[in-house]
């Protein structure tokens, strides 16, 4: 019985559940393998429409072993998360070719729930999620269909009880996720980046990269301030320094350990204490305020370029509490190696660029001057902004400073950095991201993509490091307007959130304070998370086995809801309104000892208790004349159902005397003449 | 009578057990991983399977049965129950079994209705089977639970012996009446006798009935004087189960030809009658013979 066929339909439903849970890893999933299952799955459903057989078992047997050996080619192994699910996957669509039996149905079904969470490992969308259950529900209906009797009631009802299912699912799974305990470290680690791409900077900087970047709405990181927020102009987001140029790419020192002891700070100003919710981005720096002097992350260290940086990719979103200082001096002075590489020019390229700074060095000998020079002619010659400015020839410093002369923040700042090294001034890249969009419903910051900026440090006697932005030189006239929104990316001194007024700014606003609290509440949940609930809850000192304890009892809890839930399901039906009055109308006569009989109607009654009671007589008849009329005749009857009701309520029995000459014994056969 | 909670056990099936190791896998991946939506997914799906044990235990309860306790049959063939499933709850009892000795069938209980699932039970040798109890089950929904629970009812199977034999009945040859064979169309008519039920309906006095009498049957003085004995004893050289089987087609016989017959085989003996009644009352002692105890 538990091995019978199962039909074309079912089938088609169970390939469609497969598909939507195969839709959750298009993008990381190998194209062959996605082929392979889209393969396996038409060949299976033409079968099925012709009423042929099944494919021969040898020729399953090769396109297994085939598949898996191509997928070990691919992958050299069958334990991360990317491998799994594309063996996970392929076993799905080989399983489909050879699904007759009920059994195989399950399986299916089993592989498509693992297929969801792979999915779901190292996402944090809503979206993801709300999708993945549909498709569980969606799946679970076509079990159910599957596995009941046939006929299966119809799809709607179908879809109805599973749907009151994961309903009923919801209060259980909620008390099990947030007091259930967590792990504080993996088992295992299975190369978590391996699945998601990396995001956001990266530690290289070619101009064009960060084009992409600007093109993107994605949330960088949200900043809480704890103190008053530096203004606009000051929020410079510090992430990697790169110092190593090629003529064309700014590369990430290669040849410098990566923990260089960073020289200490003299600090001016106010100190700003701010939270940065940071997205996972693949990378292990931290982005923080320019320039970081604590944080909060155990673990994480300074570079000598002052970039903050975690022990491993940041691959789960993060929370970094910090204080930054944005008036800074560096007391040490720059050491020879320091100085000999953040003056290095590859020797043959650039040949105009490097002329350029020899004129200017011998114009200004004072450092200062230069930088100012160099600035005015950004300013004053006819520079332009643009996002989408044209592609530069080899000698790309040349061609962008003498002939295009149109750019955004990647090309100003090789430009004025190699100017800068050119006449022997130290200078660097600082790659991060300028500004972010004030949301005032709920108090935050949000830096997205298109805030990626680069500007360039040089050492300056006796101040050390000083921040040069050459961006921010450009004349605002000769900014051109892109059709998207995110032009305002490389505009450091734009006032950029204002932009996002009216209505619309408004619901973009509330739609990320929503994002945030799914963030926070939800996807940042973990074990201080459930220490606080606890707390929350009077529970003092709460430890791990207090969790558990908490667990079973709100398990049990609502154990004992669904029991009463579904229990209160098997009362028989309830009665009409008519009917439970009628009813209070015989209990109150029966009280007085005129109990109906089983077996009398209602007229009848009436009848028999007007001969016994005359008192009573005019008002039970006619109650139970109502009430026949109101149960059998048209719906035009006189009385209505509420009248009747009210009638009922009224009606009072009383301790009148039975007339015991008339009297018969309630039960003895004849007394009934209905 | 009605299913009670504390009687109706659960278990998983071979599907639900790969389910919890499924749903372990799921567990373990989502902690390892810290990953907030996957641990959602995995308890949601967990608390679906329990919530669908808890509908599996639920398809059972307070579903009211009523069962015929005793069947016929002959052996070879298959006798058959009824079990009335009543359900007065608002929801449908989806895939109820009723297994009876091996044997079962399944149906659907729509929300305040009954149904009656008859289940056929293959009887493979003459006697009289008594089957202490059957079992109401589920699977429902998606049987990675099965709920069931006892119901202890004397049911008994009376399989009578296989009508077998090619012996003529014993009035075509015994009691020297050659002539009543051929007579046998227009036996007299002797008189009417009260009517109770069993008798054959052939002989109804309808005539008196629809007058506003008493129910009668007529009465051949053929048959009043001459009841037919189907003895044990005549059939010497026999073994005991091909007697059986020869009287029990006598007694088929018999009744087709609407006569008034005897039984006697040792240790039980049924007056001369007629009808469907006496028929089963005859069968009945063909199937008992041999057994500790009548019915």
């Amino acid at each position: 019985m538990k091995s019978e066929k199962i039909s074309l339909p079912h089938l088609i439903g169970i390939t469609c559940c497969l598909g939507l849970a195969l839709a959750a890893h298009v993008s990381s999933l190998p194209p062959w393998v996605l082929a392979t299952i889209v393969l396996c799955a038409a060949i299976r459903l033409t079968l099925g429409l012709r009423n042929g057989g099944l494919p021969p078992r040898w020729l399953l047997m090769t396109v297994s072993g085939l598949a898996i050996a191509l997928l070990w080619l691919r992958f050299r192994t069958f334990t991360g998360l990317a491998a799994g699910t594309a063996l996970l996957a392929l076993m799905a669509g080989l399983k489909l070719l050879e699904t007759r039996l009920k059994r195989d149905f399950y399986i299916i079904t089993l592989i498509i729930f693992f297929l969801c969470i792979a999915a779901l490992l190292n996402s944090e969308s809503f979206w993801l999620l709300g999708y993945l259950i549909g498709t569980a529900w969606l799946t679970a209906l076509t079990l159910l269909r599957v596995t009941t009797t046939q006929p299966a009631p119809n799809w709607l009802l179908s879809l109805r009880f599973s749907g009151r299912l994961l309903l009923q699912a919801l209060p259980l799974m909620l008390i099990l996720w947030l007091l259930f305990p967590r792990l504080s470290s993996p088992l295992w680690n299975f190369g978590v980046g391996s699945h998601s791409a990396e995001s956001g900077l990266s530690d290289s900087l070619n101009p064009g990269d960060i084009t992409e970047l600007a093109m993107t709405d994605d949330v960088a990181f949200r900043v809480r301030f704890a103190t008053q927020p530096p203004p606009p102009s000051e929020q410079y987001w510090r992430g990697p320094v790169l110092h190593d140029f090629d003529g064309r790419v700014w590369r990430h020192s290669l040849g410098l350990p990566a923990r260089n002891r960073p020289a200490t700070l003299e600090t001016e100003g106010p100190a700003y204490k701010y939270t940065i919710n940071l997205e996972p981005h693949q990378h292990t720096w931290v982005y923080t305020l320019d320039w970081p002097s604590e944080w909060n992350l155990p673990g994480a260290g300074l570079t000598g370029d002052y970039t903050l940086v975690e022990a491993y990719p940041v691959s789960r979103p993060i929370d970094v509490t910090a204080t930054s200082y944005t008036h800074v001096r560096t007391a040490a002075p720059l050491s020879r190696e320091a100085r000999y590489r953040d003056t290095q020019l590859p020797e043959d390229r650039n040949p105009r660029a490097r002329a350029l700074s020899a004129q200017l060095r011998s114009e200004h000998p004072d450092d200062l001057g230069l930088v100012q020079a160099v600035l005015d002619m950004f300013s004053k010659q006819a520079f332009y902004y643009t996002l989408t400015p044209p592609a530069l020839g080899a000698e790309s410093v040349d061609d962008f400073l003498f002939n295009t002369r149109r750019g955004f923040c990647g090309h100003y700042a090789s430009a004025f950095a190699t100017l800068m090294r050119g006449a022997g001034i130290p200078a660097r890249i600082v790659t991060g991201y300028q500004g972010g969009t004030y949301n005032r419903f709920a108090n935050y910051w949000i830096v997205q993509q298109n805030r990626a900026h680069a500007w360039v440090e040089v050492w300056m006697e006796p101040r050390g490091w000083v921040r040069i932005d050459p961006t921010s030189a450009i004349n605002p006239s000769r900014v051109e307007a892109s059709v998207n929104d995110a032009v305002g990316a490389d505009e450091p001194l734009a006032d950029h959130w204002q932009r996002r007024s009216g209505w619309f700014g408004d619901a973009w606003l509330r739609l990320d304070q929503l994002r945030d609290l799914w963030r926070e509440q939800i996807i940042t949940f973990n074990q201080d998370s459930q220490e606080r609930l606890l707390v929350k809850l009077h529970v003092p000192e709460p430890d791990g086995q207090k969790l558990v304890l908490v667990l079973s009892g709100a398990l049990s809890l609502v154990f004992l809801w669904l029991t009463w839930q579904l229990k209160r399901e098997l009362n028989p039906r309830s009665p009409d309104k008519l009917a439970r009055s009628y009813h209070r109308l015989c209990t109150k006569l029966a009280a007085a000892g005129l109990a109906r009989h089983a077996y009398e109607g209602a007229e009848a009654y009436g009848a028999r208790v007007a001969s016994l009671r005359p008192d009573l007589g005019a008002a039970v008849t006619a109650l139970c004349r109502q009430y026949s009329l109101l149960r059998y005749a048209r719906q035009s009857a006189h009385p209505t159902l509420s009248q009747f009701q009210a009638a009922v309520r009224a009606f009072r029995a009383g301790p009148g005397r039975v007339r015991p000459a008339r009297a018969r014994r309630p039960g003895s056969p004849g007394s009934s003449r209905s | 009578m009605t299913i009670h909670r504390r009687r109706v056990y659960i278990l998983p099936t071979r599907h639900g057990l790969m389910l919890a190791v499924v749903l372990t896998a799921m567990l373990v991946a989502g902690l390892n991983y810290n990953s907030n939506l996957a641990l959602i997914f995995a308890f949601l799906m967990g608390s679906v399977t329990l919530v669908t044990m808890h509908h599996c235990n639920r398809n059972l309860l307070r579903i009211n049965v009523d069962a015929t306790l005793e069947a016929d049959a002959f052996a070879g063939s298959d006798a058959r129950f009824e079990f009335v499933l009543r359900n007065d709850s608002k929801v449908e009892r989806r895939d109820i079994e009723v297994r009876c000795n091996a044997a079962s069938a399944m149906s659907v209980i729509p929300a305040g209705e009954s149904r009656s699932i008859s289940v056929t039970v293959p009887v493979a040798r003459r006697g009289i089977t008594r089957v202490r109890q059957f079992e109401l089950r589920t699977g429902f929904p998606f049987g990675w639970f099965f709920a069931w629970t006892y119901v202890y009812a004397p049911l008994t199977i009376y399989a009578a012996p296989i009508p077998k034999g090619s012996r003529a009945l014993p009035s075509a040859y015994g009691k020297g009446s050659s002539s009543y064979s051929e007579a046998r169309g227009d036996e007299d008519f002797s008189g009417l006798r009260a009517y109770e039920p069993g008798m054959p309906l052939k002989h109804m006095a309808w005539k008196v009935l629809a007058r506003g009498g008493e129910a009668a049957v007529r009465s051949y003085s053929s048959l009043a004087a001459q009841p037919e004995w189907l003895e044990w004893s005549e059939l010497e050289g026999l073994d005991d189960e091909a007697r059986l089987s020869q009287l029990c087609q006598w007694v088929l016989d018999s009744e087709a030809a609407s006569r008034f017959y005897g039984l006697r085989i040792p240790g039980r003996q049924i007056e001369p009658s007629g009808g469907a009644a006496h028929r089963f009352a005859c069968l009945r002692a063909l199937a008992a013979y041999g057994a500790a105890s009548s019915p």
